[in-house]
């Protein structure tokens, strides 16, 4: 995605999805469904014991909220826990780094999007993801997630779920502003007892693990596991060139081995 | 009060159990795929040395790896494009040269290396006289240093890319002990692609005087797969679940290390001692046998690693803060 349309780089946008304004109504979803026009997922069933009917992001689940029930502890009363998961847009991105094609790209906005005209579908995207959110369309053959509504950015609009949800618990502009608001929503849970709170995927987060941070970052009210997410993850392609690396050397000792074992017979053997 | 384990708690939470991270698609395709292209490679690395290394003793090694190499070839791209979702947009694959992306790596690998497999068995077939004098026949000279130097590392790099293809994934299976799969898909593919070219020339009645050389390397082979397999498995935790029990373990210590790694170890070591007749007999076992173990491998592997997407305590134990950090944190 070249920035030749004109416009000026607009710097990173992202979400800040707070898990403690979330009431778990789903209008991110359905308006995330709307606007993109993605199928209903089955038949609206609830799953076994818990309203959720979704169950994970999918290629055609691009919000998902999850509701799930935390048990009593000493340390912490019973209570429904809920979120709307959605694609972190990475800083350094699994997903963009493993696509063959070129079809995943960065954005002018800082978002990662699959451009659907070129992706084969060879899903190699989707187990390099450390946060499990592309996946392949077994219908339509390619793979698919949330676009950060790239066609409502380019027209001025916000995406469709932060516009959707009405008690910003899902807020949308540029990263560093979302990233202070959610420090200090931060600061201020944990001012009111909620010790655990934590901004997921300020920088703190993949820092060091080679994923730098997420411009769709979570506030958390527990730990990130009880929400399904990784606490702290590594960008898959950090592996890559070490990797690469040794089977090199162990490709070399193969080489120099066989050479060792051919060269033998002009002595003679056999 | 002493604090709930966090594994409990994720155990005990009644809550849709969606895994962490997505599982990959791949299959049986793939799985052929990766022994195919393995024995393809492999094939090649063993020509290029019994051509630049061994000689004229060994020109018939040389001759049927080369055959061997471009056969195991043939399937391999059919086989990956059949496993995208959009197979007539396979040549996507070659819109873009990406380094940090093993699947980039190695399409353009398959590419380089199909051509020059292509190359050393027109030229094969040229001094076999299979193909009619002519042009191709005359300008041979130059052909047969040029497929084996180029061969060499061509045929290394695709035996051993799919290794580093898995690992660099956040599948718990292929990147927890990731560094070794590389290591250990390549002499996999060396000791299969050995096995290949033996039980081909068993069959065509070739094998006789000079492929010493290549048992040799077989050995060679079968005990670096063996290091390398007890070093991978030792040390993967959770995430080797999926590989410790189940069916997938019966497979792991009959088919990988039983008939894959112990069965030709022996019969090998026993062969000498053997009467001519049986010593045939014991080599096509064995043969046979390192085949089997290697395509398992393939299996276990991927569809081990499937699982072990599907475990979210596998996930979270590889993604866990420091405990120091932790504690902070709290």
């Amino acid at each position: 995605m070249t920035r030749s349309f004109g416009h000026e780089h607009p710097g990173a946008m992202g979400f800040l999805t707070d898990a403690t304004l979330c009431i778990g109504c789903k209008a991110c979803e359905v308006a995330c469904k709307q606007w993109n026009e993605l199928p209903a997922d089955g038949d609206a069933a609830l799953s076994a014991r818990s309203y959720d009917n979704t169950g994970d992001l999918g290629a055609t689940t691009w919000r998902h909220v999850a509701f799930i029930e935390r048990v009593a502890t000493d340390e912490a009363p019973f209570a429904w826990l809920m979120l709307s998961d959605v694609c972190k847009h990475c800083v350094h991105a699994g997903c963009m780094e493993a696509c063959p094609t070129g079809a995943i790209v960065r954005t002018e906005f800082d978002s990662i999007f699959i451009q659907p005209d070129i992706c084969n579908g060879c899903g190699y995207c989707v187990p390099a993801c450390p946060f499990g959110v592309p996946q392949l369309d077994q219908d339509d053959g390619r793979v698919h997630k949330c676009t950060l509504c790239y066609d409502r950015l380019r027209g001025g609009l916000q995406p469709a779920c932060a516009t959707a949800c009405p008690t910003d618990s899902i807020l949308f502009g540029p990263v560093t502003e979302l990233r202070s608001i959610g420090r200090s929503r931060v600061e201020s849970l944990k001012e009111r007892g909620v010790q655990k709170a934590s901004l997921y995927g300020d920088t703190s987060l993949g820092g060091t693990n080679g994923i730098g941070g997420l411009n769709a970052m979570f506030v958390l009210n527990d730990e990130p596991e009880l929400f399904n997410l990784p606490a702290a993850p590594s960008l898959p392609q950090r592996t890559t060139g070490p990797a690469f690396l040794a089977t090199l050397l162990s490709g070399a000792c193969f080489a120099l081995l066989g050479a060792a074992a051919f060269r033998a017979t002009k002595r003679g053997e056999d | 009060m002493p604090k709930k384990p966090l594994d409990d708690r994720i155990r005990d939470s009644p809550r849709p159990h969606a895994p962490p991270i997505h599982r990959s698609h791949w299959g049986w395709l793939v799985v052929a795929y990766f022994f195919l292209g393995g024995i393809a490679g492999g094939a090649q690395v063993i020509a290029a040395l019994a051509a630049l290394v061994g000689g004229k003793k060994s020109a018939g090694v040389a001759r049927l790896a080369r055959y061997v190499s471009f056969a195991a070839f043939l399937p391999c791209p059919p086989l990956l494009i059949l496993d995208l979702g959009r197979p007539e947009r396979f040549l996507h694959m070659l819109r873009v040269v990406k380094l940090r992306s093993p699947m980039s790596v190695g399409s353009w690998t398959l590419v380089a290396f199909g051509g020059v497999a292509a190359l050393a068995t027109l030229d094969q077939a040229a001094a076999d006289h299979i193909l009619p004098r002519g042009m191709l026949t005359r300008r041979r000279g130059w052909w047969s240093p040029l497929t084996a130097v180029t061969g060499l590392p061509l045929g290394l790099g695709l035996a051993g890319y799919t290794g580093v293809l898995l690992a660099a994934t956040a599948v718990p299976l292929w990147t927890k002990r990731g560094l070794l799969l590389g290591p250990l898909f390549l002499a996999s593919a060396l000791s299969t692609a050995a096995a290949a070219i033996d039980a081909t020339a068993i069959a065509t009645g070739q094998r006789h005087r000079g492929w010493a050389p290549l048992r040799r390397f077989e050995r060679l082979t079968l005990l670096a797969e063996t290091l390398l397999m007890a070093a991978w498995l030792g040390r993967l935790g959770r995430a080797g679940l999926p590989l410790a029990s189940g069916p997938l373990a019966l497979w792991v210590h009959h088919g990988v290390a039983g008939l894959g790694l112990a069965v030709p170890a022996v019969l090998g070591a026993l062969a000498p001692h053997l009467p001519p007749k049986l010593r045939i007999t014991a080599s096509a076992v064995a043969l046979s046998s390192t085949l089997f173990g290697g395509f398992v491998l393939r299996w276990v592997l991927v569809v081990g690693g499937n699982r072990s997407a599907d475990d979210a305590g596998a996930t979270f134990e590889m993604t866990a803060r420091p405990s120091t950090e932790r504690k902070q944190g709290n």
